[in-house]
């Protein structure tokens, strides 16, 4: 049970995660591993405008057992198309970074930002942007879970992040409804992994 | 009242005969006669929304509007449309006027701020963002995100220059005196110090790592740059024009508010306000606040601080001495309030 907060203006039909060949795979996933683990630049530039994209789902587990799989920030292997995850920080917020090696060969580095355990609150900020991938920029999410009905967890998933062209007048394939309608997809394709996940333990 | 006001103003911005509608409108909300002339409605509008309490003029960039909130009640009361996604906000000395920038839609909108109504739009090219006023009330300053300038803006003949300035110009703040104008150079690292009168760059000051709001004292000794990369606040000197204190904030402080001698510092990630003593510079305390804090203001008596939390669309209302929270309004998608955005009754 999805439920947009945010209307999406476009619809969205591109995979951000494409199929690779098996290969390709493994020679770029043993380059990636073969990088030094360095901290790249945290904050890109980007404009004026931020922008907000809520996504929420029930799982039907407990909130302490969906907040296992949430907060365990160094092994998301669940994440869709990660193949790997290479981490480091000891979930330490602002120390903790992780690098998803994805199937497609690709690299994404993040920063663990927010570990409440208390509040049951998680934020994850994307370092570095590649809007070939995501067609945004400066991506920061805050994940809350919540107590629902019948011992069920709402799993509000929320973004923070600038549309792929820094400055004004964007081209139309780095606007504001490109970003919006890409960031929409990719949370969805998230929390309907979680819900699999979890449900499944 | 005042939102029905708002409500129908926001209509009568669409409506070709708007003016004539307008006035019928408020003449019908005093009950008295639509014939009677333009200048007794205007009195009858002052009467009915009277500024008896402080107000926050909350620019919510993603309803793309602006929430103006109560803070006696601590209540949205009116919501103005203003399109272009406003971010900046500046409301004038004596509380006459608030200016809004919209840098998708490349404008300042002009508000009268006791009948909550649109007065004008002034375009304003590049990404109009930061944004402050004169002392007088005369002249409004803008900075251009992209644009490498700060504009000035002279409000009664409506001409405009400008002065180069550093790259990504974000923050801007005037000295109570009026002859200087500080603007936070974002990508530069720095700070440049404009002279009022000749509108000339006399200074540029290394600061923390990409600055963003910044402040200026009340007795214009020193200015504050609340630095977003490098977690830090900066404090200048503006007479040597040198930075003499670094003070660490939480993660990503954003801007800077000075009340009851004190420094608070909105931290975005932190979900956090750091203060300090602003005499010792010592660190006080760090207040947790809403979802990623961004707009940082004074009451108009300096005895609180209101925080507009981005995340969790909220306006915190927050005791300057006793550093508890007072209550909280809910404010239109995206508070920004970046800027001076408390009109003041004191």
């Amino acid at each position: 049970m999805l439920r947009t907060l945010l209307r999406m203006r476009k619809p969205f039909t591109r995979s951000p995660w494409g199929d690779i060949a098996a290969t390709r795979r493994r020679i770029l996933g043993a380059a990636a591993g073969l990088a030094v683990f360095l901290p790249i630049a945290a904050f890109a530039a980007h404009g004026a405008s931020p922008l907000k994209v809520v996504e929420t789902t029930i799982v039907d587990a407990p909130p302490e057992k969906v907040w296992a799989v949430v907060s365990d920030f160094a092994h998301a292997d669940w994440l869709p198309g990660v193949a790997r995850i290479e981490a480091s920080g000891d979930d330490v917020p602002d120390q903790a970074r992780r690098r998803l090696i994805m199937a497609d060969g690709g690299v994404i580095e993040e920063l663990l930002t927010k570990r409440d355990a208390e509040r049951m609150l998680l934020g994850v900020h994307r370092e570095g942007d590649d809007v070939k991938r995501l067609p945004a920029t400066n991506y920061t999410a805050l994940i809350t879970l919540r107590p629902a009905e019948g011992g069920k967890t709402q799993v509000e998933w929320k973004a923070r992040f600038y549309r792929g062209y820094p400055n004004n007048d964007p081209p139309p394939e780095l606007n504001d409804d490109v970003a919006i309608a890409a960031v929409t997809a990719m949370q969805r394709a998230y929390l309907a992994a979680l819900k699999t996940k979890v449900e499944a333990k | 009242m005042p939102a029905l006001v708002a409500g129908i103003h926001a209509k009568t911005m669409r409506c070709a005969e708007g003016k004539a509608f307008k006035h019928f409108a408020l003449a019908w909300m005093a009950g008295t006669s639509p014939a009677m002339t333009a200048r007794v409605f205007l009195s009858i509008v002052i009467l009915a929304a009277p500024a008896i309490a402080d107000e926050a003029f909350v620019t919510a960039q993603g309803a793309d509007a602006l929430s103006i909130v109560d803070l006696s009640k601590m209540q949205t009361v009116a919501t103005l449309p203003i399109g272009g996604k406003p971010a900046g906000v500046a409301v004038s000395r004596d509380g006459a006027r608030a200016f809004i920038t919209s840098p998708e839609g490349k404008f300042l909108t002009v508000i009268d701020a006791a009948s909550r109504t649109i007065e004008k739009r002034i375009p304003v090219e590049g990404g109009p963002l930061g944004v402050a006023v004169s002392p007088d009330g005369k002249r409004v300053y803008v900075a251009d995100l992209y644009g490498r300038r700060l504009v000035e803006i002279d409000l009664a003949g409506g001409a405009q220059r400008s002065v180069g300035v550093g790259a990504m110009a974000s923050g801007v703040a005037v000295a109570p005196d009026g002859k200087t104008i500080i603007v936070a150079d974002r990508d530069d690292n720095a700070l440049s110090l404009i002279d009022a009168a000749t509108f000339s760059r006399v200074a540029t000051i290394a600061v923390g790592k990409h600055p963003f709001g910044v402040t200026i004292d009340a007795s214009g000794a020193r200015a504050y740059s609340a630095n977003v990369e490098s977690d830090d606040v900066s404090v200048v000197n503006l007479a040597s024009r040198k930075v003499v204190a670094t003070l660490k904030c939480g993660s990503r402080p954003y801007t800077v508010a000075l009340a009851k001698g004190r420094v608070f510092v909105a931290n975005q990630h932190a979900d956090s306000v750091s203060v300090f003593d602003a005499e010792t510079l010592a660190p006080l305390q760090t207040l947790k606040v809403g979802e990623y804090p961004e707009g940082l203001a004074v009451s108009g008596d300096g005895a609180r601080i209101y925080v507009a939390n981005w995340f969790s669309n909220e306006l915190w209302a927050v005791d300057a001495q006793t550093l508890k929270v007072l209550g909280k309004a809910e404010t239109g998608d995206g508070p920004r309030a970046f800027g001076a955005f408390i009109r003041g009754t004191k």
